[in-house]
């Protein structure tokens, strides 16, 4: 049994101040194995704000697998467009989806799925949450962890995602923070007979 | 299955075509437990089985039928399942798809306690903790440890145990006591498996068509096997078939009724079962644990915190190190003195006993064998007769089992006792401690145990609590204190056991007095010393005290006697040049052996009169009053009333020293080496030539007359009735006679010494401890009392000197003879090279010394 935490779409401190302190509160180290972040973390939280740690470390704190792709507004290079990565026996893509046109739209994510031949892909931007059961696979996007504005949207609801993966199985859960309160949502999803053990 | 290879009690299974009357299993491990004890009880040869009885998990009365044990067996068994059902928790699969309302509350970051993520994740961290010790469980077994079905089943267990008693919690050690009851319980099943393969043979010949034929062949023929055995039971001897089943041992049956799947419960029932072993096993350990309808429960000795109703108000593990040093203080007090004047508290070492049960101490297989006899104590408190106001702690000693507990660990330092005995600080005593010896005898050492019980049992009733309280002051104290103290401090608080008749005692009591104030003179003119030998000397002394065997008490011949003094003389006689007459040392420690009390009054005015002399006894002061001031607070307790103010201690310390005779014989058995009564007297010889060899001959006169002179006067034994400002004044005349000759070849003596010392200490280590003591007593009165011919006529005095030195070399020479006689016996009991050459020695020395005296009684 393993936990993936998705989440994304920062823009800390230029759109949002921190992560809503509920959120903070129920992410504690020790659960959660491995975090993917879709992109748009932004710059150094210490300029702004009293913990002084980037978002990136804070992430590491939750746990240290953290992988990260590059949002157009990340000043950090490093970060790649696309990752992969294999969790158990599912394989997860990650990209921020701002390069994906038209934006969330759910036949291009599909494209990019097939592209990076991956069960799960992840994607981010829109700050809206998603998720699509699509081809025998899962496209999803957490939305934004701060709740901040996007291009498209002013009104956001602050989201992440928790994925629980276990054998063949994943349950994602997705918390959504709805007028101070946090609500959960479940959806699980079936990888129908080895698709990608044939590799 | 990997324990069949690695179990050395379980030889490869016999042919089939044996007709098996004992299980070789039986064998194997009766020859290392004892016969006796497997006779009496009902499963003896499956060891799982009987642990399960033993620990309560199953009915212990005999009359208890197959079919309860079955049912009993079940019911466990269910109830495994149950908590099992009900503790461990898989969060991410849903029990059924329509108890998901509460997501808020259960979800993986979800901050409610109770929720099931909550739990798993707790579980989870207490999981990696049982991991962490489980990897390392018993690598030396790791082909069963270390499997993963194995490692399974036992993380469930302590998983299981530890949600069950949350109070307690995981400790470490806990799966080393789990680890051998899943191993017995695996062991068990092998056998099963073997009986069931031998016997498929025969029966499948014999009963072809009897009964029905089916592919299921383990089930089928279990069935068969019951039914045969119970047409034998009942007695049907009518047909052929019956004849091989006669030859069926009892325990045969027992096996297969035990395993009959159609018994009652069905399956579940089936007592030997591989497929219930995690529950069998999690039953064993719940029942250790928490020591069912018992007094010892091992989960205690994972607490810290005291039980309630415990008086003591200490942790239970250490309750049960008290009551452990309790006991080794009743059996051995010089044992027990040593450890405490090094500061090694009990549980610095039985933390890891108790806890582990000798887990770590031991071999898995010599384990098993320790635990059969624990297992095999019965657990149920004793029922005292004493009121309850005695009632005070050391639980642990209220049942057999927790006193069996304790005396397998008087049992392990008595096994040590030497090399204990010999460590001069703590840190080489814990080492030794804590490395158990691999090869031990462990039959002896249980027997040894076992009669440790009994005594711990009826000790433990019978002692007074403020003893026990005391005694815990009493190591809390010494603790501080032995960290400023020289760690090779002498220990006057031995509770020294007189070997004297109490005429010696009564004489002392009256001399004694007259010591204190001699002391104060003497020790004004008392040099510096070598320190080194002069502990190894006491410590010999020290040693001897102890062990007493009863046989010399019993012969109180006059002619042992006189023989002892002489052996002490030399020992004397040998201290004194090493020291450069530093007799006030030797005093010291006959003091301290004679009497504590008195040695305590005669250190402190030591130190006062001292002051900041380079005499090093200084140090050794307060560790000696302190120790004293203990010991008699200890045992003036237990003993009788106070007589008059000065006496008290005397008195007490008489009375200890009386109760103590008992004990000893008990220990006598342990110390074969110190058994043989004519063998410490034939060796001890050595030590006199060696001595007077290494010194001048002068030195001996000087040295030897004035005391062999007291012991002459002694013997009439009129000292008692000498008044005691007169013996005062004599005693130092004869100090400073003893003294001024020696300074003169000090030097030379120095040189001389280091043979002398490795030579007497060893002989006296080895076999000759008990007359050293006795003789050190009588000595002392005689020093005491020797100064009153002197003072009227020295030259009378000089001659009865000679006189008496004829007696004591005629003495000694007959002594030889005697040895010379048992030569064989000497030679084979000492195994010492040093006997035949000190013989020679001693002879030549002898001749000396009767030249010497030759000489005087002409003067």
């Amino acid at each position: 049994m393993v936990l993936v935490l998705a989440l994304g779409d920062l823009h800390i401190p230029h759109r949002a101040p921190d992560l809503p302190a509920k959120f903070k509160s129920m992410l504690v180290p020790g659960k959660i194995q491995h975090i993917i972040c879709t992109g748009n973390l932004s710059i150094k939280v210490s300029l702004f704000l009293s913990n002084s740690i980037e978002v990136h470390d804070y992430l590491k704190t939750l746990c240290p697998d953290l992988h990260i792709t590059r949002g157009e507004y990340d000043e950090d290079t490093r970060y790649p467009e696309t990752k992969t990565l294999t969790i158990g026996q599912f394989k997860l893509g990650l990209c921020h989806g701002h390069q994906v046109i038209p934006w969330g739209d759910l036949d291009s994510l599909a494209m990019l799925q097939r592209q990076l031949d991956v069960d799960i892909l992840v994607t981010g931007h829109t700050h809206q949450f998603t998720a699509y059961k699509h081809e025998g696979g899962v496209v999803i996007n957490p939305g934004s962890a701060t709740g901040a504005y996007s291009s498209i949207t002013y009104d956001v609801n602050p989201s992440f995602v928790l994925m629980d993966i276990d054998g063949l199985r994943v349950v994602v859960y997705v918390y959504e923070l709805i007028d101070g309160e946090v609500k959960v949502d479940k959806i699980d999803f079936k990888k129908t007979a080895s698709i990608h053990t044939a590799h | 299955m990997p324990p069949a290879l690695m179990n050395p009690l379980m030889p490869p299974p016999p042919p089939p075509s044996v007709s098996v009357s004992a299980p070789p299993e039986l064998e194997g491990s009766d020859d290392v437990s004892g016969r006796s004890v497997t006779q009496k009880r009902r499963f003896g040869d499956l060891r799982g089985l009987q642990w399960r009885v033993d620990l309560g998990v199953l009915p212990s009365e005999s009359s208890t039928s197959i079919d309860d044990l079955r049912r009993v067996t079940a019911d466990c068994r269910r109830r495994y399942a149950n908590l099992r059902r009900r503790l461990l928790v898989e969060p991410h699969i849903p029990k059924d798809g329509s108890n998901s309302p509460d997501l808020t509350m259960d979800n993986p970051l979800s901050q409610n306690p109770d929720s099931t993520w909550s739990r798993f994740f707790r579980n989870a961290e207490l999981e990696r903790m049982v991991d962490q010790d489980l990897s390392r469980l018993y690598p030396e077994h790791g082909n069963y440890f270390q499997t993963p079905g194995c490692q399974g089943i036992l993380r469930r267990i302590l998983l299981l145990w530890c949600l069950r008693h949350p109070e307690c919690g995981y400790r470490q050690g806990m799966h080393e006591l789990l680890a051998p009851l899943l191993y017995v319980l695996q062991v068990d099943v092998e056998r099963l498996s073997e009986v069931r393969k031998l016997y498929e043979d025969i029966f499948t010949d014999k009963f072809d068509g009897l009964l029905y034929q089916e592919n299921d062949l383990s089930y089928s023929f279990d069935f068969r096997k019951s039914q045969d055995l119970l047409e034998d039971e009942i007695g049907s001897h009518g047909n052929a078939k019956v004849k091989s089943l006669d030859e069926l041992d009892p325990a045969l049956q027992t096996i297969v009724l035990l395993s009959d799947a159609y018994g009652a419960e069905g399956e579940l029932g089936i007592v030997l079962s591989e497929k219930f072993m995690e529950h069998d096993a999690y039953c064993m350990f719940d029942a250790l644990m928490s020591g069912v309808r018992g007094s010892v429960a091992m989960a205690d000795f994972f607490s810290s915190f005291p039980v309630a109703g415990s008086q003591t108000g200490l942790p239970p593990v250490i309750e049960a190190s008290t009551a452990l040093y309790h006991l080794l203080c009743l059996v051995d007090s010089s044992l027990y003195s040593h450890l405490l004047d090094l500061g090694v508290e009990p549980q610095y070492f039985s933390l890891r006993w108790l806890r582990v049960l000798f887990g770590r101490e031991f071999s898995l297989d010599n384990l098993l064998i320790i635990w059969d006899e624990i297992f095999a104590s019965d657990n149920s408190k004793v029922e005292k007769s004493v009121d309850d106001n005695i009632d005070w702690g050391l639980r642990i000693l209220h049942s057999p089992r927790g006193a069996f507990i304790a005396a397998m660990a008087v049992a392990m330092l008595l096994h040590l006792r030497s090399s204990l005995l010999a460590t001069e600080n703590p840190t080489t005593c814990l080492q030794r401690l804590l490395n158990f010896p691999e090869n031990i005898n462990i039959k002896k050492l249980l027997e040894k145990a076992k009669s440790l019980q009994a005594r711990a049992l009826s000790v433990d009733i019978s002692s007074p609590s403020p003893l026990i309280i005391g005694y815990h002051l009493q190591s809390k104290s010494v603790m501080t204190r032995s960290q400023t103290l020289p760690s090779e401090t002498v220990s006057p608080k031995t509770p020294v056991n007189l070997l004297t008749d109490s005429y010696w005692e009564e004489k002392w009591r009256v001399a004694h007095e007259a010591e204190e104030l001699k002391q104060d003179g003497i020790e004004q003119q008392i040099p510096t010393r070598k320190k080194g030998w002069t502990e190894k000397v006491k410590n010999t002394l020290r040693r001897a005290g102890s062990d007493p065997p009863p046989s010399r008490i019993k012969n109180g011949k006059k002619e042992s006697k006189v023989v002892r003094r002489n052996i002490l003389e030399a020992l004397h006689k040998a201290l004194g040049p090493e020291e450069e007459a530093e007799q006030m040392d030797c005093h010291e420690i006959l003091c301290k052996q004679e009497n504590i009390s008195e040695a305590a009054e005669g250190v402190q005015q030591n130190d006062n009169s001292k002051g900041d002399n380079s005499y090093s006894s200084d140090d050794r002061c307060p560790s000696g009053n302190t120790g004293i001031e203990e010991s008699s607070s200890v045992y003036s307790d237990s003993t009788s009333p106070p007589n008059e103010a000065n006496y008290h201690e005397i008195t007490s310390q008489g009375s200890s020293v009386a109760s103590n005779l008992y004990l000893d014989e008990c220990d006598e058995t342990a110390d074969t080496s110190l058994s043989d009564p004519p063998l410490p007297v034939s060796d001890h010889p050595e030590s006199i030539p060696e001595t007077s060899e290494s010194t001048d001959v002068d030195v001996d006169k000087s040295e030897n007359i004035p005391q062999m002179s007291g012991c002459n006067n002694n013997d009439p034994g009129n000292s008692a009735t000498h008044p005691k400002e007169k013996k005062q004044n004599k005693f130092q005349w004869f100090w400073k006679f003893g003294r001024n000759t020696v300074e003169g070849i000090s030097g030379k003596v120095g040189a001389a010494s280091e043979p002398t010392k490795s030579t007497s200490s060893c002989s006296n280590q080895s076999n000759s401890q008990p007359p050293v003591s006795s003789t050190t007593s009588e000595h002392f009165t005689s020093v005491s009392s020797k100064g009153d011919s002197v003072d009227q006529n020295v030259m009378g005095t000089l001659k009865n000197i000679g006189q008496s030195m004829l007696d004591h070399i005629q003495v000694i020479e007959s002594v030889f003879q005697q040895d010379r006689n048992q030569g064989v016996s000497v030679e084979n009991l000492s195994k010492n090279i040093l006997v035949g050459k000190g013989q020679v020695t001693a002879m030549a020395a002898l001749k000396e010394l009767r030249k010497i005296s030759n000489i005087l009684s002409e003067m």
